[in-house]
This record gives C-alpha cells, sequence and structure tokens, in this order.
C-alpha cells in the first residue's frame, strides 16, 4: 500500500488519466445495463406486480395473449378461487382532446378477483363500474389527470380516470386497467367469450378444458412480442461491452505495471522482497479500480436523477455488483499478467555500465 | 574475518562470435574493517565485478561466497534476504524511486526490515555529514546528481550492513564532497567492522583505501604500491 499510494499521489495527472477512464467505463457499462433492464422490466412490469405464477391461454395462441381468447364454454367446467383472474387484453389507442395520444395495453378485469383487488393505487380509488378505468403514471406524467376523459380507438364511449397505478407497463405500453364488459367493447367479441387468458398464483393451477393450456409466467415473459429478441440483444451488447471494456483495463494495467519495471530493479538490488512488489502492484490496481468504481456509480446515480422519467431505467443491484466485482476481478487479472516480469526483474539489466 | 570471496570469477557477455569476456579469472577477497578500492577505467568491467560480488548475476564459472555462504546454493529468497540485511549496494545509477521523497525512501526499508537500522541520532548526524539533511523531503528529481548519489549513500549505510559494495559513488561529486564520503566509507570500515568494496576511476579515493585493486580488460590485480605513490 506504501508504494502503491505513494506513486498516486506523486503522479497524480496521469493516475487521474487512468482513474477516469475507468469511471467513464463503469460509467457507461451502468448506464447502459440499466437502461436495458429498464426496458425488458416495461415489458412485465404489470405481470410482476401480479405475483402471478402461471397463465392459462389458449392453447393455439402461441402463448399470445393478443391472440388468446377463452370461450364460456371452455370454463364451464372448471372454478378459479381466490388465486384466480380472468384478464382480457386489448391494443388500444387513448386520446382525450387536446392531449397526446397514448398507445396503451387495455387489460379488463373482473373486480371480485385478486388483480383488481390487489392493485397498488398510488391515487385515486379501484374501479366501481364499467365507465372507469385505472391507468399507469405514465397517463400522469403525460397530463392526465383523475377525472379526465378517455376514449378508446375510434369508439364514441367515454371512460373516466379515477386512479393511477405505479409500474403497470405490458409490452412497454402503459396499462389501462377496466372492467372486461369494456375488453369486449373494444376487442369486439361477442358474449360468448370469457377473457384472453387466466392467471393464477399457483404454479400448478390446472384449467379442466382440453382447448386450454397452462403455462408458467416465465415462459409466458419470454413469449412477449419482441422480450426475448430485445433481451439477448442487449445481453450480448453488455457481454461485448464488458469483455472489450474489461480487456481495455487489464491491459492499461498492464502497461503501467511495465512503467514501474526499472524501480523494480532498484528495489529488487536493495533486497526488497519480491511479494512487498507484487502486492504494491496489485493493491494499486484495486485502488484505481475501486476509486474508478465508485465514481461512476455516483455519476450513474446522478444521472439516473437527472434523466427524465419517460427513459426507463432499473437499477438491478445483484447485476451492478456482479459487473463491479468482475471489473475489480479484471483490475487484479490485468496486473498479475507482468507478475511474472516483476518476480523475474534483472536489477542488473538497468544498473548501467 | 572473510566476508566476500571471489574465487576464479570469469563472466562473458554474449554468445557465439559476438561473445565478450568481460572478467577474466579474477580472484577477491574482502574482509571486515577494510576499505577495498577497485581502481579501472570505463569499460573494464568494474559494475559487472561488483553486481556478481553481490549476488545480482552469476558468474559464467566459479564461485561467490558471502559471509562463508556459497552465493550458487542460495535460493532466490535468501539472496534477496542477505541483500537487505547483509549488504548494502549504492549502483552506479538509478538508486531511488522516483515517487518517494528522500524521507520515504527510508521508511520503505523501515517497512521490510524492522530491526537494526541506524538510529535516529546516527542516521540525523550521517545526513549532517553528507550534507542532505535539509533535503529530506524533496524527491530525487529535485536532487542533482551529486545530492542524489549522497542520498543513495545513506541509503546503503542506513541497514547497517556487514558489506557496502559502491558503484562510482563520488562521480559527481567535487573534491570536497569525495573526501567526506572517502572519511566516511573509512569510518565505516574501521569503526563499524564493515567490508567497504569501492569500485571507481577516481584516483580522489586512494588515500582513504585499505587495499588497492586494479581492473584492467577484466583483469584484476592487487596493487598497494599506489598507496604511497
Ligand atoms: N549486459 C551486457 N551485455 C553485453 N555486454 C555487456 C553487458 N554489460 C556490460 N557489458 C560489457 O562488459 C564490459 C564491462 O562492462 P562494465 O562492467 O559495466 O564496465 P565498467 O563498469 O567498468 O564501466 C563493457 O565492455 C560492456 O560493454
Ligand atoms: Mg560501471
Amino acid at each position: 500500500m506504501f508504494l502503491s499510494l505513494k506513486e498516486i499521489k506523486k503522479e497524480k495527472f496521469r493516475y487521474g488519466l487512468i482513474i477516469g477512464m475507468i469511471v467513464l467505463i463503469c460509467y457507461l457499462i451502468f448506464i447502459l445495463t440499466s437502461l436495458a433492464m429498464g426496458l425488458a422490466q416495461e415489458n412485465t412490469d404489470a405481470i410482476e406486480s401480479w405475483n402471478a405464477k402461471s397463465v392459462v391461454l389458449d392453447k393455439d395462441s402461441n402463448i399470445s395473449l393478443t391472440q388468446s381468447l377463452i370461450s364460456k364454454n371452455e370454463v364451464k367446467n372448471t372454478k378459479l378461487t381466490s388465486k384466480e383472474a380472468y384478464i382480457g387484453q386489448a391494443s388500444v389507442v387513448a386520446k382525450d382532446a387536446g392531449k397526446t395520444k397514448e398507445s396503451a395495453q387495455f387489460i379488463g378485469l373482473d373486480t371480485n378477483q385478486f388483480i383488481a383487488k390487489k392493485l397498488k393505487l398510488t391515487s385515486g380509488h379501484n374501479i366501481k363500474n364499467d365507465k372507469q378505468i385505472v391507468v399507469d403514471e405514465k397517463f400522469q406524467n403525460d397530463g392526465y389527470k383523475l377525472g379526465s376523459k378517455i376514449k378508446f380507438n375510434s369508439n364514441d364511449t367515454k371512460y373516466t380516470i379515477v386512479g393511477f397505478v405505479k409500474n403497470a407497463k405490458l409490452n412497454v405500453a402503459p396499462v389501462v386497467y377496466g372492467s372486461l364488459t369494456t375488453w369486449k367493447d373494444l376487442k369486439n367479441v361477442k358474449g360468448d367469450f370469457v377473457a384472453s387468458a387466466i392467471v393464477s398464483k399457483s404454479s400448478n393451477y390446472k384449467a379442466k378444458n382440453s382447448q386450454l393450456k397452462t403455462y408458467s409466467t416465465t415462459t409466458f415473459i419470454n413469449k412477449l412480442p419482441g422480450y426475448s429478441a430485445q433481451n439477448s440483444t442487449f445481453t450480448f451488447m453488455i457481454a461485448f461491452l464488458m469483455v472489450i471494456s474489461l480487456i481495455v483495463i487489464a491491459v492499461f494495467l498492464y502497461i503501467l505495471t511495465i512503467q514501474k519495471i526499472q524501480n523494480y530493479a532498484v528495489l529488487r538490488a536493495q533486497g526488497i522482497p519480491a511479494k512487498t512488489l507484487v502486492s504494491a502492484t496489485i493493491s494499486q490496481s484495486v485502488t484505481l479500480v475501486i476509486s474508478g468504481l465508485i465514481i461512476g456509480i455516483a455519476l450513474t446515480a446522478v444521472t439516473a436523477m437527472a434523466l427524465p422519467a419517460a427513459v426507463p431505467m432499473s437499477f438491478n443491484v445483484p447485476i451492478l455488483s456482479a459487473v463491479s466485482i468482475g471489473l475489480v476481478f479484471t483490475g487484479l487479472l490485468g496486473s498479475l499478467i507482468p507478475i511474472k516480469i516483476i518476480l523475474k526483474v534483472d536489477p542488473v539489466s538497468v544498473i548501467g555500465g | 574475518m572473510t566476508t566476500l570471496k571471489l574465487n576464479n570469477i570469469n563472466k562473458y557477455y554474449g554468445e557465439g562470435s559476438s561473445r565478450v569476456h568481460v572478467l577474466k579469472n579474477v580472484n577477491f577477497t574482502a574482509k571486515k574493517g577494510e576499505l577495498n578500492l577497485v581502481l579501472g577505467p570505463s569499460g573494464s568491467g568494474k559494475s559487472t565485478f561488483l553486481t556478481i560480488a553481490g549476488g545480482l548475476q552469476t558468474p559464467s564459472t566459479g564461485d561467490v561466497e558471502l559471509e562463508g555462504k556459497a552465493v550458487k546454493s542460495m535460493s532466490n529468497k535468501q539472496r534477496d534476504a542477505m541483500r537487505l540485511n547483509n549488504i548494502g549496494f549504492i549502483l552506479q545509477a538509478y538508486n531511488l524511486i522516483p515517487y518517494l521523497t528522500v524521507k520515504e525512501q527510508f521508511q520503505l526499508v523501515n517497512k521490510v526490515k524492522k530491526n537494526n537500522n541506524l538510529d535516529e541520532s546516527t542516521f540525523n548526524k550521517l545526513l549532517e555529514k553528507l550534507g542532505i539533511s535539509d533535503l529530506i523531503n524533496k524527491y530525487p528529481g529535485e536532487l542533482s546528481g551529486g545530492q542524489n548519489q549522497r542520498v543513495a549513500i545513506a541509503r546503503a549505510l542506513y541497514t547497517q550492513p556487514d558489506i557496502v559494495l559502491a558503484d562510482e559513488p563520488t562521480a559527481a561529486l567535487d573534491s570536497e564532497r569525495v573526501a567526506e564520503v572517502g572519511k566516511i566509507f573509512q569510518t565505516l570500515a574501521r569503526e563499524q567492522d564493515t567490508a567497504v568494496i569501492v569500485v571507481t576511476h577516481d584516483l580522489r579515493l586512494i588515500e582513504f583505501a585499505d587495499n588497492i585493486y586494479q581492473i584492467m580488460d577484466g583483469q584484476m590485480t592487487l596493487n598497494n604500491e599506489m598507496k604511497t605513490a
């Protein structure tokens, strides 16, 4: 520690640049990871807020909520307990004169079932009739208020916003919760259909009809339109970014160590044990990476606060910690590569004739 | 008592047609309490001799004995320990770590060698004698060549070594400083019972020496007549 800190103190500019570079790399990785996670989360927020374990869909729907329809006939032998709820999905464009149009996911609910009962409202109250809706906060951010009247698509029926919910997003679109009756109107289906799907909090719920199939929430989420493709794109992007950044950091630390060889040769000549030099090198690399990390994290936090709410960002602490540990680990690796050179440094080579 | 012994040392650099024979059958003994001066012109093999004597490099043939122990038979760790505890090296160039102040160069030694370093008052007297007391908070880059050299001398003596090996320690010093350094080495040999070996082409050191060797094209001869000459 003595040697490494003294050197940083003396060579402030050089080490400042290196820390600066590590800060930028950490910042880049953190921001991109958080943005990717934020986007991924906007696909699944609503589903996750229901705490559901399984979803029952029409088996020919290709595990797509949009394609699934459940008829009265199919559920005539099926009982829904307090752990199950019908949902009716319809893609809508919501508008109110003078306000921005919102592409939204309409989810029709039965007010007596668990999803409707458990909605976490940030303001307002739950739906009490077919003309009332509860919407995601995105509407609030875009200027809609409690009491605002909304029309869907080209229909003339007006619905009143009676409550707002946080984190109600499905497939990156804000969710509008309403009644199943409204759903039937929006979806234009006749009275013999009951919903798009049954959502259950139990993982082994089975509907008693061969046309209906139970899928785990995970399977269901992975089949959300674009979700898997988006996620694998991001995963690869971030993985490549990580690997390349890590190599860059390792190379920098390697160069740094190589530049110390002459000093190390002198110290070796004086009998300073190789162990001391190795630990100086390692502690310095770790100090640099950790300083960079801390500043990078601080910068990320500031950015997160400054970014508008519309930019989805999610800070997944376990993943960001793993990234951080990865960075420290590479720092170590980068400084360990030249250890052999340190151990083999020949004092005579620098002494000169 | 014999502290350092070189038996039939030969050293070659390079291979094949570019091979040079730098040390030729060198025999050398240094005793505690004596200041040995090895005089020779540039390129005669002085630095090679000194680094082999201190176990920094191995001879092509022949053996080096330090305190009665063959350097060849020591492990790397033992050689490190020997250099740290028993030998004071003053190298021809690059003795100081550029990012440590003069004071910190000594603090570093304290960290790896905890005992038997100079006590504070003796240390301060040494700095005084070398005229570097005021430079204690400066970095090597802020010192002149001569000042650097004197700090290097203090650094080598700080560990109270049994053997001091100095490579052209007076190269950058004026005559007055040369006399100071000569006296320091002489006192070191006589009063601390240290074996001091100085290789140099600086004839001004002759008057302080107990033994004078000459090295010419890698051949070493004892030449104590030079003292009276
Ligand atoms: N590592 C080396 N490789 C090849 N030749 C060397 C090496 N080190 C020294 N020499 C040669 O050995 C000779 C003696 O060098 P050195 O011991 O440094 O002499 P001095 O210190 O007396 O000036 C010189 O001719 C020098 O060029
Ligand atoms: Mg030399």
